[in-house]
């Protein structure tokens, strides 16, 4: 009895972190979070800037990546949900294969061009940012095909 | 699945959007039922039940592959 009562809590708990969306209004945020640092990162390539502050343009673009995805679109409904789930599903597959093959690829390039340095390996940011933007762009790409 | 909701529709004289409007979706998805794309949930084919007023197996139907 008390173990069947912590499987229903369980359940309804996890139904309602499976429907966490943010309002429409914080995909605006996260535009502009997502597009500001970006363009941040492009400008620091020409300046001078201490280093903590890449780790935490990073944080922000992934942040506004993050509010874009789960925000909730104008009209919300079981059609467009099922499109965001197909989206996450294809960005989930597309986001491992990267992650197995980016090492490889690195690899392989730095070998063709005979590079004497050890070749680059990928960061946690890389895949996390390929995830969210084959996300939204599977997503955008699905909707405007139906 | 096929259906029929294009002519049910016609039969209402309702455009897409006012289809639309009343069962709370958006255009787009009764775009995408009408086109055979996506299947709606059987609470969305109810609600469509309502504003037809018929019942859903004579809008929606099986095919042999289903």
């Amino acid at each position: 009895m008390k173990g069947s009562k912590i499987c229903e809590r369980e359940r309804i708990q996890l139904e309602k972190m499976n429907k966490f969306q943010l309002e429409n209004h914080y995909k605006k945020v996260g535009f502009i979070a997502a597009i500001g640092s970006f363009a941040f990162m492009i400008a620091m390539k020409y300046f001078d800037n201490p280093v903590w502050l890449k780790p935490i343009l990073e944080g922000v673009l992934l942040m506004g990546l993050l509010l874009i995805s789960i925000s909730k679109d104008k009209i919300e409904d079981e059609y467009i949900d099922s499109l965001r789930s197909q989206s996450y599903r294809l960005a989930f597959v597309f986001a491992i294969l990267y992650a197995l093959l980016q090492p490889l690829v690195n690899f392989v390039v730095s070998y063709a061009l005979q590079q004497d340095n050890e070749y680059e390996s990928f960061n946690y940011f890389q895949v996390l940012f390929f995830m969210l933007v084959v996300q939204l762009l599977f997503f955008w790409k699905l909707k405007k095909q139906h | 699945m096929k259906n029929t909701l294009k002519v049910q529709r016609a039969i209402l004289d309702l455009t897409q959007e006012d289809l639309a409007n009343k069962i709370g979706v958006s255009r787009q998805t009764i775009n995408s039922i009408e086109k055979n794309r996506y299947i709606p949930s059987t609470v969305l084919a109810l609600k469509l039940s309502a504003v037809f007023k018929l019942p859903v197996n004579t809008f929606f139907a099986l095919e042999e592959n289903d």
